[in-house]
Formats: structure tokens, sequence, C-alpha cells
């Protein structure tokens, strides 16, 4: 009799544990999938966002060496909103990720960023691609 | 009720397009009005009747979305969709364009002055609020620009008697701003609506906001201050904004703008049902769940959506308002009832 009742149960079960393995394999191989595939994603990303603030910084520092010296009250403004800006781009931290006021931080030195164009009068146009940024102004 | 609101007279302003916005000047003589034909319109009363006493025709490339007079009256800025707003300075009957600020990326949507005149903010479909700073020899110059909202920014107003700005946006929020150590931050995020929030009125305190939306409601809004007696929770010495009062149930599309007369109190609201309403805080009401009652309501006040509302700041009752039609409507409030 007990005999008779295991075998059924092989039966019966087989689909279910077919189907849980199937499952857990599947996981396995999505899970690792999906690594690959978030750090692509990741390395794209980061390097967009990298390249963005490279290129503020490069702009800021370049106006930083120009300005230099002068002695006008309008350039000593311009010249508290560069530093600010320069200021904000060398606190941001780029090895961390899951800073929780990534996008808030980004935002700001964006403003700045925008803000101190206005003051110079000049009007960036930058073109961010994965080939290589191409700055025209 | 019905008798409320009483068409006073009706003028094609802006002809074959939408008037957008009105603005009354702080004396509350001229009505300056802007469209969808790029123009700014300045009406003047001669009277009975409103004539048009100048078009400022060649600013913008493209629609005029709002007008703004500054708190001196003697400069006007008009915002539009070309990414510019201009600002025009007032010699007797004439306006001259003296400066144009450029910067957002696309359609300006806002533009408001501060109560001290030196303060100037506008706001983009590009998310972003700029606070312009002006100084005695009409320089104009950005002191911030604030990327708080994810979509587009729709409005931009002052408080009354504080550097405190509001802006209302797609995104669903209002936010607030004011300036700490030399940069303009967000102060305060006030969620509650459900879909895009299309205008902003302070009271005539300062201490409540009325803010109208796409979905269809109204919200009154109140500042509590740190170590309030209320035990409304802030965080540090932030002061934290509550919603005290939704109206809903009475606009039956989108609201465009609402106003709160400075004089008495009354808030006026143009909806997209092409109806204009008025409501009044029922007399008595407590100040921190305070409830309003509709005290005129205009069916058919124009035969499109109506875009703006705007009392006039010295004459009681007076109200103009304009619509995708093209046509401004001067109206006369009397609530029939001793309210």
């Amino acid at each position: 009799m007990a005999g008779e009742q295991d075998m059924f149960d092989a039966v019966v079960m087989a689909d279910e544990r077919f189907h849980g393995e199937g499952y857990r394999e599947g996981y396995e191989e999505g899970s690792s999938l999906g690594m690959i595939e978030g750090r692509q994603h990741g390395t794209l990303h980061g390097a967009k966002v990298g390249s963005e603030i490279g290129c503020y910084r490069g702009f800021a520092l370049a106006w930083r060496g120009l300005l230099h010296g002068c002695a006008t009250e309008r350039d000593s403004k311009k010249m508290k909103v560069l530093e600010a800006l320069i200021g904000m781009i060398q606190k941001f931290p780029y090895d961390d990720p899951t800073y929780d006021r990534l996008h808030e931080d980004l935002d700001r030195i964006r403003g700045k960023f925008k803000q101190f164009c206005s003051l110079l009068n000049v009007q960036p146009d930058f073109k961010i691609s994965t080939e290589g940024s191409l700055l025209s102004f | 009720m019905k008798d409320s609101l009483v068409l006073l007279s009706r003028i094609l302003a802006h002809p074959d397009s939408r008037c957008w916005f009105l603005a009354w000047n702080p004396a509350g003589t001229l009505l300056a009005s802007c469209g969808g034909d790029r123009s700014v319109r300045i009406w003047g009363r001669e009277g009975d009747s409103w004539n048009c006493k100048s078009v400022l025709c060649e600013g913008h490339q493209r629609t005029v979305r709002k007008v703004a007079w500054s708190p001196c009256g003697n400069y006007l800025a008009s915002a539009s969709f070309d990414a510019t707003t201009c600002i025009w300075k007032k010699n007797e009957d004439d306006f001259e364009c003296v400066t144009t600020l450029e910067g957002h990326e696309n359609e300006v949507k806002s533009v408001a002055w501060a109560p001290s005149g030196n303060l100037l903010a506008t706001c983009s479909r590009d998310k972003s609020v700029w606070v312009w700073e002006v100084d005695e020899e009409d320089e104009y110059e950005c002191v911030s620009v604030l990327n708080s909202h994810t979509q587009d920014v729709k409005h931009v107003v002052w408080h009354p008697s504080q550097e405190l700005l509001a802006s209302a946006s797609y995104d669903d929020t209002v936010k607030l701003y004011r300036e700490e150590e030399d940069d303009w931050v967000c102060c305060a995020t006030l969620e509650g609506h459900e879909s895009t929030v299309w205008s902003l009125a302070f009271d005539p305190t300062g201490q409540r906001l009325a803010s109208c939306s796409d979905d269809r409601t109204v919200r009154v809004w109140r500042q509590y201050l740190p170590g309030n007696e209320q035990g409304v929770a802030c965080s540090g010495s932030e002061a934290s904004w509550k919603c005290v009062c939704t109206l809903s149930g009475f606009h039956s599309r989108t609201i465009y703008d609402i106003a709160w007369c400075q004089l008495t109190g009354a808030l006026a609201t143009a909806c997209g049902d092409d109806a204009i309403r008025v409501f009044e805080e029922d007399p008595g009401s407590d100040l921190q769940q305070p409830t309003f009652s509709l005290t005129a309501h205009v069916p058919q006040a124009h035969s499109q959506d109506v875009n703006c509302v705007a009392w006039n700041p010295k004459e009681r009752g007076l109200l103009a308002s304009c619509s995708d039609d093209g046509e401004l409507a001067f109206w006369k409030y009397q609530p029939s009832e001793g309210i």
C-alpha cells in the first residue's frame, strides 16, 4: 500500500517540482543577466553625468583664469558665483552613486551654471554624446 | 446670488486670438492685457467705457502669456512663449522696451514682481524658476536659477509683504522659496492637488495661499510658524504650510486662475467651463478650518475658457476677466445679502 502511494505522489508532484526547479534556474540566470545589463546602463549614465559636470568644471576653471584680477563690482559678483559653482562641483561625491541628495545637488550645479552663464551673457550649447562631447557656444 | 456679479462691459481685446492674462496697475487706473496675437494692450477708463491707450506689439515673436506691473507702476513685464521676458518703461501713454531678459530654454509662463520692486521672478516650461535683481540703473541680473520642479512651471507669485516666492507646476505641487545666505532655496513643497496647479493667490495678510488646479479644486493653505499653538509640526526653523480648506464640487472643468481681492477678501476663479465664480469666507469660521461659500456664479461669462480674473486694487468689487475668445470683460461684484 505505502509503495503505491509514493509512486502516485511522485507523478502528481512532478509538475510542481519541475516548475519550482525551472523557476529557480531561470531566476538565477535572469539575476546575473540583469546585473550585466544594469552595469552597462550605469556605466553609460554615469559617463553622461560625469561628462556634463566635467564640461561645467572646465568652463568654470577657464573663466576663473579669465576673470582673475578684474576689479569691478560686477566682476566680483561674477567671481562669487563662479567660486560657488566650483565649490559645488568639487564637493560632489563622484564615487557614491547611492548618495541620497545626488539629483538635488546635480540640479543645484546646473542652476548655478545657468546663472553664471546669464551673468556672462553667454548661451552655451552642450551636445553630450557617447562618442565624445562637442562644445559650441 | 444671480445678481451678485453683473456685467459692466465687454471688449474684443485681442481679435482672432486668445486673451491670456490681465493685470491692473497698482493705482487701479490701467489694465494691461496680453494675448496670442503677440501683443500687450493697455486699457484706460474714459467715463463709462474702457479704451485702448497703447499697443505694445514689437516686443515678442510669439504669444505673450502673462503681464505684471511693478509695485511703483512705472514698469510692465511681459512673459512670452518666445522664451524671453520684456521689461517696458512707462512714459506718459508710451511704453518703451528697456530690457529683454533671456536665459530660459523655452516658453516663459509667468512673471511677477516682488513687493520691494527690486526682485523679479520668471518661470518656464523648462521646469525652472529664475529670480532676477534690478538695480537703480535698470540693470537686471540673475541671482538664482531654481530647478526644484520636475515639470513645466505654470505660475509664480510673490508674498504681499515678505520676500517669499511661490510657484505652481504641472508636477501637481506648489513650491515656496526664500533667500538663504546669498542663494535662493526651496523651503516648502505643498502636495495635495491631483493634477496640474495652474495658479496661485495670497490673501491680503499673506498668511494664506490659495491654489487652483486641473483637478477642479481650489485649496487654501495656511502658514504655521515653528512653535505654533496648534501643534502643527515644523522642521527646524522653517515654517510649514498645511491645507486648511478644499473647495470641490463647484467647478466642472479645470480652474485656470484664482484671484484674492486685497480689499474685500473675496476669491474669484476662472474656469474652463466658461464660468466665473466668487467665494467668500463664512463669517466666524474657524481660522484653522475655514469654510467658504459660493456667492456668485456666472455660467456663460465668456463663450470659451476663462483664462484670467483680476480684482481692481482700488475699487471694491470691480473685477476684470478674459478668455480664449479674445474678449475682456468688466464685472461689478456686490454680494446681495449682507455677508
